[in-house]
């Protein structure tokens, strides 16, 4: 089944995200001179406001930093719901949003806030494949 | 002889965006504020961290976050090509005011690239969640869509911190509600005024439906239809009038992001920033308030809120409602028109806010608006919150009564 749901507008300085994702690194932005990374991807380091910045490959881990259960969706995402949607923290810093995967959205008291997560991606069309996260299993 | 504000500021700096013109490379509007905002700073050696004001037509939130700055000052007047002009003439005041020191006033906009990627890339309100807004890319794939969907990420990480639980949170619904029993304006006022009007319990809003885990629909404030409006005067104005004044002691504004990927800490808003600026400017703080109205979009809203306002503990502020503090007869009312929650919400609860601070320290709440009557306390001093966004800007006034 092809895939229907909101599919992101690529901007313009974003392309090696994208490009990343196609053969499934998770690309992230660097800054060289204070040599933290960000996410989302910026014009400039929101941290030291410098322009002088890179793309790294990121590692695909994380830690779930929060998250909460969607019951009422809307769109093509209201089928799916009850998921479960998280706050990722990276390992290399920063965060990103994700649809949790490999959790119960009925047992929400069972998803422990902190748990290890790896990066995964799904081909939504020939040009996006998109990053999910998926809880590590013990 | 000169106005008030003549030569209370200067312009001290012009740059503009590294290519401009007819660009064969398509550009967003945000990557030419961010280029003329970065060129500004490099040429007058003003560090954008000191940025404390920030002046744009409909763009001052998306900057901010992409700045990663935290203002004093925001504003997004957009009223066509004059704007900037105004800008000027805003930042002017806010400086002679002794607000802010450095206020940036930005320009981008992609009329020649917008025919190749779009005019889009200023994520809020005033245009929209723009295509082109990198924020807005990396978080639309998601299924997050209304408000709900955002802030229970936020509870979710408060309970997790401190311990908290659902049922904590419940008993804001449930006091909130009490108050809107005692004002027949509240959309829940009674059984009679709408079918889920009435008194409710904390076993009732635990059970409600689930909206977004772990909020229930009665921990989501309504939509309803809701217009209101306020006069600010001069003293002298103030004076002449038959109504009784209610005193501007304190105000204060901040923002901590614009897209809830950005916020940093789950369990602060910037109403902690704002709350400081407005009690220095009143030489007041939290213990001398009386009374506070706070924007209660959701349960998890009004907890965080009074923690960020110093009336209660960080992780504590739910034992205001739950020690019966906030309700009605109790020692520091809260929302005492029943709130976003049960009296009315429309979308932006801020107006109502004002009108129940006024009714309240101008000692006419009993008198009631179009004939209805309401419910006065005692309280002189109020501290009023408005939250704006996703958990994202703050404004905070502290308000007086006449002597």
């Amino acid at each position: 089944m092809s895939y229907d749901k909101p599919i992101p507008p690529k901007g313009t300085h974003t392309r090696p995200f994208w490009e990343g994702t196609k053969t499934g690194k998770l690309m992230l932005p660097r800054c060289r001179d204070c040599n933290r990374v960000h996410w989302y991807p910026r014009h400039l380091c929101p941290f030291c406001h410098s322009r002088n910045l890179e793309w790294v490959q990121g590692s695909g881990e994380g830690t779930i930093h929060t998250f909460a259960v969607q019951h009422l969706a809307f769109g093509p995402w209201a089928k799916e719901a009850p998921f479960v949607t998280a706050y990722i923290d990276l390992k290399e810093g920063d965060r990103m949003l994700t649809v949790l995967r490999g959790v119960d959205p009925n047992k929400p008291e069972s998803i422990p806030v902190g748990a290890p997560v790896r990066v995964e991606f799904e081909q939504a069309d020939d040009d996006t494949f998109i990053p999910f996260w998926r809880v590590v299993e013990a | 002889m000169p106005g008030t504000l003549y030569k209370a500021a200067a312009i001290v700096g012009a740059a503009e965006a590294d290519q401009i013109g007819f660009l064969n490379t398509p550009v967003t509007s945000l990557e030419l504020h961010i280029q003329a905002i970065k060129n500004l700073s490099e040429q007058t050696g003003i560090p954008i961290a000191k940025i404390d004001g920030v002046f744009s037509a409909g763009w001052s939130t998306e900057l901010c976050e992409h700045l990663g700055i935290h203002p004093k000052y925001i504003d997004t007047t957009s009223v066509g090509g004059c704007s900037f002009e105004m800008h000027v003439h805003h930042a002017l005041a806010a400086i002679h005011a002794g607000i802010i020191e450095i206020a940036l006033i930005s320009h981008g906009e992609n009329g020649h690239s917008a025919r190749k990627v779009g005019n889009g890339g200023a994520g809020n309100y005033a245009r929209g969640a723009g295509s082109l807004s990198p924020g807005h890319e990396m978080t639309v794939a998601y299924g997050l869509g209304s408000a709900p969907s955002n802030y229970a990420h936020a509870m979710v990480r408060h309970m997790h911190r401190y311990g908290t639980t659902r049922e904590d949170y419940a008993h804001i619904a449930k006091v909130t509600r009490d108050w809107a029993t005692l004002n027949p304006r509240a959309a829940m006022y009674s059984k009679e005024k709408h079918p889920f009007g009435g008194p409710i319990t904390v076993q009732q809003v635990e059970e409600s439906r689930l909206i977004t885990w772990p909020l229930t629909i009665l921990h989501c404030c309504m939509v309803t239809d809701h217009g209101g409006a306020v006069f600010v005067c001069s003293p002298r104005v103030a004076a002449s009038l038959r109504t009784r004044p209610v005193w501007i002691a304190g105000a204060g504004e901040s923002m901590s992001h614009g897209n809830m990927l950005e916020m940093g800490d789950f369990t602060a808003t910037s109403a902690w920033r704002s709350a400081e600026a407005a009690y220095t400017m009143a030489g007041m703080g939290p213990a001398d308030m009386e009374m506070a109205q706070v924007y209660d979009s959701f349960t998890i809203t009004a907890a965080i809120t009074v923690e960020m306002l110093g009336l209660a503990r960080p992780g504590e502020g739910h034992l205001l409602w739950k020690n019966g503090d906030a309700a009605p007869g109790g020692r520091f009312p809260i929302n005492t028109n029943g709130g976003g929650l049960s009296f009315n919400h429309s979308g932006m609860y801020g107006m109502p806010l004002l009108i129940e601070a006024y009714r309240q320290l101008s000692g006419t709440a009993e008198d009631g608006v179009n004939g209805v009557k309401g419910k006065q306390t005692s309280a002189r001093t109020c501290v009023v919150n408005g939250t704006g966004g996703s958990l994202s800007t703050t404004g905070t006034l502290v308000l007086m009564a006449d002597d």
